[in-house]
């Protein structure tokens, strides 16, 4: 395992079509989890400084709480407005069911 | 598809999203868009709270890029419209420029109610409605500290919030036992009244003015109560009404704002509106309504860009609205003043205290508020409930424990 690679949370802390909040240094991210698999993104949502770890997971889409910005969890990309700067994803892996992100 | 001349009156947020809408279904029509202000189709949000607050500039909130009227041929002209020939299909601006058209939609919005004191005062006084208004606000408050704001609904609590933030000294005066209107519960209103008096703010309930004076230093402002207001400038936020002006001596069907029908549809065929000037029938609710939020005016908008495009789609969204002030988020969904029962969730801001107003064992309406963030998704779920006419079990309502996503196994 690379240094990049950072333990997030055990698979069961996370539920599914949910999210929790993950703090790194001076960083925050959001790690999901949906049917597809697992996903990160900047925790922090592109219209205003509020944390998406508020927010409703529905399918492959994560909705801001406080404007209904809406992203694809997947890619990043603003979907429907207020949002419209794409948030930035990382990479997530599972490995004997732990999650990692990779913050690089 | 048949090419056609589309006409908007109206540049704000519907009109926009109008614009945008018709030309993703339709490459040939040629759409021209009216505005009678001097920039690019802007967000109102920012303008009683980060834009006044010196957060954000003015060009941070368009609502598309600047290559957006070239990239979509869309033809944006800043004229106002002064006269409209429904018989001849025909609009004309003040400069006497005449323009027709095969379809027209209308999105003039809605304007500021005014004071009526009987005084010069009455021209003295600041209303915020749009981006000139924050400037003028801005230039005014610069080296000025005593606000004194007329009106607690959720414009003037938010300037309020904006001013004391600017470290100024806040007077608001509500003429009503409530702030914000009769569609926030007490009890939330009485929490954001207690949350603004903990930051400084005071503020006048049950207050009406008597006079206001003028002298070399601003404004006494009396009540009848014999309460005494000093002021360096007075702002106003008492309501709006829809732009309808341009159409009272016409055969437009206008009965607060211009009638529509769930598509969009005025009572003369090819004319439409949408946003703040439409009272639209809503075919959940089996009613009309008239909303001013930034939600309705964006989906409105695309709904009626669809059904200009030839896409008849009836438009079917939930009501939701937010106010934003210090550091608590407010938000609104559905219909929430007909109601067999209320479940109350939450007690505190920290943890979000959300009202549901119950109907025939639906969500019918909810009301929330909390820190930034904290009711956000509980709303958004209530709408979705709304929406899908869910009838909900009121156990996991009452149960904090629960997740309210449990409500929407089925949906």
């Amino acid at each position: 395992m690379t240094d990049n690679w950072i333990e997030v949370a055990k698979v069961d802390a996370i539920e599914m079509e949910d999210l929790i909040r993950f703090d790194h240094g001076d960083k925050t991210f959001c790690i999901y989890r949906i049917q597809d698999g697992f996903y990160a993104t900047d925790g922090i949502c592109t219209h205003e400084a509020v944390h998406l770890e508020d927010g409703l997971v529905m399918d492959d889409e994560i909705e801001c709480p406080m404007h209904q910005g809406i992203f694809n969890i997947k890619t990043g990309e603003a979907i429907s407005p207020p949002a419209c700067d794409d948030l930035k994803t990382y990479p997530v892996k599972v490995e004997n069911d732990l999650v990692y992100i990779n913050i690089s | 598809m048949h090419s056609s001349k589309i006409l908007i009156i109206g540049a704000g947020q519907a009109g926009i999203y109008a614009a945008s809408e018709i030309r993703k279904h339709d490459q040939d029509s040629a759409i021209t868009i009216f505005g009678d202000e001097n920039y690019l189709p802007y967000e109102r949000p920012p303008l009683s709270k980060d834009f006044l607050m010196n957060k954000r500039k003015e060009d941070e909130f368009l609502f598309f890029s600047k290559n957006f009227f070239e990239d979509n041929k869309i033809t944006f002209i800043k004229e106002k419209i002064k006269n409209i020939d429904f018989k001849k299909q025909e609009l004309v601006s003040v400069f006497n420029k005449n323009f027709s058209y095969d379809k027209l939609l209308i999105t003039t919005g809605s304007t500021n109610r005014k004071m009526l004191l009987g005084s010069k005062i009455d021209n003295e006084i600041y209303y915020l409605r749009n981006l000139d208004d924050a400037l003028k606000i801005k230039e005014k408050t610069l080296k000025k500290n005593k606000i004194a704001i007329i009106g607690g609904g959720f414009i003037g609590l938010e300037i309020a919030s904006s001013f004391n933030q600017l470290n100024k000294e806040v007077n608001l005066i509500e003429i009503s036992n409530q702030l914000m209107g009769r569609i926030i519960p007490p009890s939330i209103a009485n929490i954001v009244k207690n949350q603004h008096e903990k930051h400084g703010n005071k503020i006048q309930m049950d207050s009406k003015i008597r006079d206001i004076q003028k002298n070399h230093h601003g404004y006494k402002i009396f009540l009848e109560n014999d309460t005494l207001i000093e002021a360096e400038i007075i702002i106003a936020g008492i309501g709006s009404k829809p732009s309808v002006s341009l159409f009272n001596y016409s055969d437009l069907e206008i009965e607060n704002g211009i009638v529509t029908d769930e598509y969009c549809q005025t009572s003369i065929e090819n004319v439409y509106a949408a946003g703040d000037v439409a009272n639209f029938y809503h075919p959940l609710f089996k009613k009309k309504l008239r909303l001013e939020s930034y939600q309705h005016a964006q989906n409105h908008g695309i709904n009626a860009g669809k059904n200009i495009a030839g896409i008849k789609t009836q438009y079917l969204s939930i009501p939701w609205m937010w106010s934003d002030q210090f550091n608590f988020n407010l938000q609104l969904t559905g219909i929430c003043d007909q109601y067999d029962d209320v479940i109350v969730r939450g007690t505190t801001l920290e943890e979000g205290i959300i009202n549901f107003f119950i109907k025939n064992n639906k969500i019918a309406g909810a009301c929330g508020l909390g820190l930034m963030g904290k009711v956000g998704r509980d709303i958004r779920i209530s709408t979705k409930l709304i929406e899908k006419n869910i009838t909900i079990d009121k156990k996991i309502l009452l149960d904090q424990n629960l997740k309210l996503n449990l409500l929407m196994k089925n949906l």
